[in-house]
């Protein structure tokens, strides 16, 4: 084109070919072709769905989530019963979701970590077991483990009647892990505000004790005073006031354990497929966080004579958390989606309760589809925000 | 690797891809033009179940539901064969239907009003009265579903199973906890490993799923019928002329039976003086042309395929591991003590 | 620490240098005896946690090797003779053994199977020269790989009948894999592509550079005509796709979905950061929409929801929506991957490359691609790896994949219930699939920083 341009003997033609070369006219003009590509598309695409679905007499209004739906479900972390709402069920299908995700992420990250430090351990076996663990588990669908998982709960487990019993308070067997469920008592409040007081005093003294380091290099223990702080008002307050929580035992009558709070093996499954399949990810992504620490900081820390332990917690781990984090961050939103495969064993998430039973029983396609990518998107979105926000502050600065 | 290559690469596979994937169709013409333009049924079925859409290891679809597409396969191209099977799960068998990908659904559908109301479907009939029923261990001395309060109940979901469990059990005062799953084997694999203390499931699919228990005999189905279930094959709303076609051809089935016409006999009674029969197989009258067939589709149907009691046998009879007896069943011809009552033929 | 040990400040009286006892020798660390003391049991804990790890795996795999080989059943004619025999303590495996045919090819009509052989023979032909130390046109095999390749097996795989553009097409793919033979062979001998040997082999490499050239288009001319009249001769039955199913289908989805998701994420990646707004805009819109919601609601929304779409009489087959939405999911995955390949390219490089006077293509192309991809290709083959075991959820739209097909034994009538074993073997198949590739991955990235390490 320059090669062109030099030699063109005619200047109206020059000043073409200069207009068209320019940059700026050239970025307005393929913004403006794909910008209406897009256009053009989407109309199409929202203009066939309207004709297809006045032929067809489809509705896709939200007018079915006032409608009660009338079918059971398994687990629910807020109230439900069979007589409620699509709504209702859509709220317990985002709860039953979050659920999972929480807590798979804080296993699947304690997990992660201890099978990161593993894999770099000196001990032959713990090294090849950990290697071997990854590279299984990471190497089958999650679909797959998640099923397997829960024919393997399922076959170690005792029937309700042969139930493992501890204390008469905790019962495990095949329909999941019983709990005894905490009821509000007459104390309740005292004892959480002493609960929040003891909170606020924790997270003052872990400050002070931070700026006294970091200022005057006093170190004052930590660990100590903020398990004092958080235990010993509310025990304080609930001797003082009595008892402020009542149990629910969980009690064999029938068929089933009842009272108490239950966790069904199905949750159970998921949870244990779930944090081991993410654990892996982040059990490598630990494991080339702190090899990426180089070598000579290990060797200095020695040299000056800080202990083993020590030295991972304040020297290599708060450098390799730098590599680590972002990828872990994405684990985090993996784990939420993945959590969507618990239609496999019934477990009654989002997708389960609602882009299936509900989408089943209703046959309302577009809006359930809608809202359920809507939920998915919200989440992602805010944590990806997030983390693009952080992965720029720790960015190398380049000049 | 210079630019007009890409482009040209690229235009090539994009032609590609759009001669590959895309079978585009004249639009929005009537069912059954569409089918015989395109030379074969489009006929839905469920994933994989005994009795009703079978999948053998050879490939070959059998059962009640399938000989459904196949009759009115025959009906139309006079060859059975003319059948796309459709096999999906039940979360997407309605949109399928209704944003017509489907000619038919033909797998062990419950007609209920919402369904049939607002979902844009249309009902063509009944080809099996099931109702909804409970496996359990003989162990538990359960006799009777009434005892069942508490119990945790295996459930397939997505299906009306699902609703009329939990109706039951409101309706009784009694609770419930239901272990749901969209595939039936990991709900019967946790029913075996003690996962629920009773598997629910349309009658018809328990004495079949028993059957394969490890010990049958320690198992036993209750004698209560939670619901009715009336299974038929289903089309879309608004082509009533396709409708038609395969409510006559399910009820032609029948309408044979009750004459005493089957596949063995059906070239001898196209002689027969008896008026019905005449009309039946379209000696006398003008069902077929009247939705666009030819006069003799049921001949067609009935050689291809049978009636209705030889479609039953075959595939859910005595003599198949599936095995519900039908006399004095609801299945049972409306002259025999069922509800099997076909419109009259004229 | 040995001199401290004499006490050295008071003088003794005369008294004779007695040696202190040796110590005894350390623990050998040489030899397996050695060996094992050093990394297994060198201390309390660690010999502890050695023993618990051994345990763990050995009951694990005792349980496994238990019910899949020891109580297995490997002669039956149906579930019930297998559950008579040995109950649920072992595995039954003559149900999975009827299947595997189907588990493999789906329901393709088993006279055509040959069809699906034949181009998995071909594909392994056409990759090995990849392989081969002495072959050069390593990058033109590779491309015409990815994009002929499918042209070439779409026709065997579909059949049915082929127009005149079609059959060009067709054409051109096995033009390209007999060049590819042909090519691969003549630099392994000869150390000349297939067009300069014939040239040379016919007695023109004195000419002039122009006759040369017309003269080895000539003879790639020559291949494409035996390609077309190869192609004429050839007739296939059409086998619709709804019969495509089992390990056949999943890895046409992932293959695809692999052979697309690359180029289309470099661009999306490219998107994203280009420096227009709006086109930044709509890239980053796509990939933070496609990423942030699982694949199964994606590929729902594109089996229920794309038929809406369209206009109506227009129908896109099963399979393929099921390839446009695995296709659109990680082209968005693999444009994060890309970019944060080019986020670790110098910004100097770039300054360079158009301080040279390159333009942008030209810089992406020639100087900033390379370098990114080459840095990538362990996240690459991770995410390939990632999207071939995502495939297992298009069974959840109800296309007969793997995993449905392993479903289907267990609703056949005469191995009704038959749901572990067919399990256990898919999750074999995936295992051995994604471990094999995620290995070579590995070999990839030692290679490929071979040169680095200093």
């Amino acid at each position: 084109m320059a090669l062109l341009e030099s030699t063109a003997p005619s200047s109206a033609g020059t000043r073409l070919l200069a207009f068209v070369n320019n940059a700026t006219v050239r970025a307005v003009f393929y913004q403006a072709l794909t910008l209406s590509c897009v256009v053009l598309l989407f109309w199409y695409l929202i203009s066939n769905t309207i004709e297809n679905m006045s032929q067809r007499g489809m509705s896709a209004g939200f007018d079915f989530l006032g409608v009660s739906a009338g079918f059971g479900i398994g687990f629910t972390l807020i109230p439900y019963r069979e007589g409620d709402t699509y709504l209702r069920v859509f709220m317990v299908g985002i709860a039953n979701t979050m659920l999972v995700a929480v807590v798979a992420i804080v296993i699947s990250t304690v997990l992660g970590l201890i099978v990161g430090l593993a894999r770099l351990s000196n001990n032959w076996v713990i090294r090849n077991v950990a290697r071997w663990y990854i590279e299984i588990l990471r190497n089958t669908p999650l679909l797959l483990q998640i099923i397997a998982w829960y024919f393997g709960v399922f076959t170690l487990l005792p029937r309700p009647r042969e139930s493992l019993g501890w204390l008469d308070a905790v019962f495990l067997n095949n329909r999941g892990l019983y709990l005894p469920a905490p009821l509000v008592g007459s104390g309740f409040a005292v004892a959480l505000v002493a609960l929040l007081l003891g909170i606020a005093g924790a997270v003052a003294w872990a400050r002070y004790a931070r700026r006294e380091r970091e200022q005057a290099g006093r170190i004052r223990p930590v660990l100590g005073p903020v398990l004092a702080l958080l235990v010993v008002p509310p025990v304080l307050a609930a001797l003082a006031v009595g008892s402020p929580l009542a149990w629910d035992m969980p009690q064999l009558r029938g068929f089933n354990f009842v009272g108490g709070i239950n966790i069904p093996p199905s949750f159970c499954a998921l949870i244990i497929a779930l944090s081991i399949y993410t654990s892996c990810f982040i059990g490598e992504n630990v494991r080339s966080g702190i090899q990426s620490v180089s070598r000579g900081q290990t060797e200095a820390a020695r040299a000056l004579g800080v202990p083993p332990g020590r030295t991972m917690r304040s020297i290599i781990l708060p450098q390799a958390l730098r590599v680590i984090i972002p990828p872990l961050i994405s684990q985090y939103l993996n784990v939420t989606k993945n959590s969507s495969l618990a239609i496999a064993i019934g477990f009654p998430d989002l997708v389960s309760v609602w882009m299936h039973t509900s989408l089943n029983q209703s046959g309302r396609a577009i809006p359930i589809v809608a809202m359920t990518m809507g939920f998915y998107c919200v989440v992602s979105l805010a944590v990806s925000l997030a983390m693009n926000r952080y992965n720029r502050s720790i960015l190398i600065k380049e000049r | 690797m210079q630019m007009p290559n890409i482009r040209k690469t690229a235009a090539l596979l994009a032609f590609a891809a759009a001669t590959m994937g895309l079978s585009i169709e004249a639009s929005a013409q009537a069912t059954l033009a569409q089918v015989k333009a395109r030379g074969s049924l489009n006929c839905q079925v469920g994933l994989p179940t005994p009795g009703f859409y079978a999948l053998a290891s050879d490939g070959t679809w059998s059962g009640m539901d399938v000989d459904m597409c196949r009759g009115v396969a025959a009906a139309i191209f006079d060859d059975p064969k003319k059948v796309q099977y459709q096999s999906v799960t039940s979360a997407v068998r309605f949109t399928s239907l209704a944003n017509g990908e489907s000619d038919m659904l033909s797998r062990t559908t419950t007609w209920t009003a919402v369904r049939d109301t607002q979902l844009g479907l249309e009902f063509a009939g009944v080809n099996f009265y099931d109702g909804q029923g409970f496996v359990v261990p003989k162990s538990s001395n359960i006799k009777s579903a009434k005892e069942l309060n508490g119990a945790t109940v295996c459930v397939l979901t997505g299906t009306t199973t699902e609703l009329n469990l939990a109706d039951y059990f409101r309706a009784n005062n009694m609770t419930f906890k239901p272990v749901t799953n969209e595939n039936v084997n990991v709900l019967v694999e946790t029913y075996l490993g003690g996962g629920c203390d009773a598997y629910t499931n349309d009658k018809s699919g328990l004495a079949a799923r028993r059957s394969a228990f490890p010990k049958p005999d320690e198992h036993i189905i209750l004698p209560e019928t939670i619901s009715k279930e009336p299974l038929g094959p289903v089309v879309r709303h608004g082509d009533n002329n396709w409708g038609d076609i395969v409510r006559w051809v399910l009820f032609g089935m029948i309408e044979a039976e009750e004459l005493g016409v089957s596949s063995a006999n059906v070239t001898e009674m196209l002689k027969s003086s008896n008026p019905n029969i005449k009309r039946l197989l379209g000696v006398e009258g003008n069902v077929g042309e009247g939705m666009g067939l030819p006069k003799d589709f049921m001949v067609r149907v009935l050689k291809h395929v049978g009636n209705y009691a030889e479609v039953y046998e075959r595939h859910v009879g005595a003599k198949t591991p599936v095995n519900i007896p039908r006399d004095g069943s609801l299945n049972a011809l409306w002259t025999k003590g069922g509800i099997l009552y076909p419109m009259p033929f004229r | 620490m040995d001199h401290a040990a004499g006490p050295a400040a008071t003088p003794p009286p005369a008294e004779i240098f007695r040696p202190r006892p040796a110590r005894r020798a350390p623990p050998s660390t040489l030899g397996v005896q050695g060996w094992i003391r050093q990394n297994m049991f060198s201390s309390v804990p660690n010999a502890l946690v050695t023993v618990i790890g051994i345990w763990i795996v050995y009951a694990f795999f005792d349980a496994l090797f238990g019910w899949a080989i020891g109580n297995a059943v490997w002669q039956a004619e149906s579930r019930r003779e297998c559950l008579d025999e040995v109950g649920r303590a072992g595995a039954c495996w003559p149900g999975v053994i009827a299947w595997i045919p189907n588990l493999i090819y789906g329901l393709y009509p088993k006279d055509q199977v040959w069809r699906i052989n034949l181009a998995g023979l071909v594909l392994l032909l056409w990759a090995v020269p990849l392989w081969l130390p002495r072959v050069q046109s390593k990058v033109q095999i590779g491309l015409s790989l990815v994009l002929l390749f499918p042209l070439f097996a779409s026709y065997l795989f579909l059949g049915g009948e082929k127009g005149i553009v079609w059959s060009a097409l067709i054409a051109l793919g096995l033009a390209a894999f007999l060049w590819t033979l042909l090519t691969a062979a003549t630099e392994t001998v000869f150390g000349l592509g297939i067009a300069r040997f014939a040239v040379a082999a016919l007695g023109f490499a004195s000419r002039s550079d122009e006759t040369r050239r017309r003269l080895a288009i000539a003879v790639l001319l020559a291949v494409y005509v035996v390609a077309v009249i190869l192609v004429q001769a050839l007739s296939l039955p059409f086998v619709p796709t709804r019969v495509w199913g089992g390990l056949f289908l999943t890895l046409v989805i992932s293959g695809i979905g692999i052979a697309f998701s690359l180029p289309a994420g470099i661009v999306l990646a490219l998107g994203r950061r280009s420096r227009m707004p709006l086109i930044s805009l709509l890239s980053t819109t796509f990939i933070e929409l496609f990423r942030s919601v699982p694949l199964i609601t994606i590929l729902f929304m594109f089996n229920t929801m794309l038929p809406l779409f369209l206009p109506v009489g227009v129908e896109v087959n099963q399979l393929l929506r099921a390839i446009v939405a695995v296709c659109l999911f990680s082209a968005a995955y693999m444009a994060e991957v890309v970019r944060g390949g080019l986020q670790a390219i110098p910004r100097g490089q770039y300054e360079a490359a158009s301080a040279m006077g390159l333009g942008f293509w030209q810089a992406t192309g020639l100087v900033i691609m390379p370098q990114a991809l080459k840095i990538m290709i362990p996240t690459i083959v991770g995410n390939f790896i990632g999207l071939f075991k995502d495939t297992t959820l298009v069974s959840i739209v109800g296309l007969f994949d793997l995993l449905s097909m392993s479903r289907a034994v267990g609703e056949d009538t005469r191995w009704l219930g038959l749901f572990l074993e067919p399990f256990f073997f898919v999750t074999m198949i995936y295992f051995v699939v994604c471990f094999g590739m995620s290995q070579y991955s590995l070999n990839l990235e030692q290679r490929l920083s071979a040169g680095e390490r200093r």
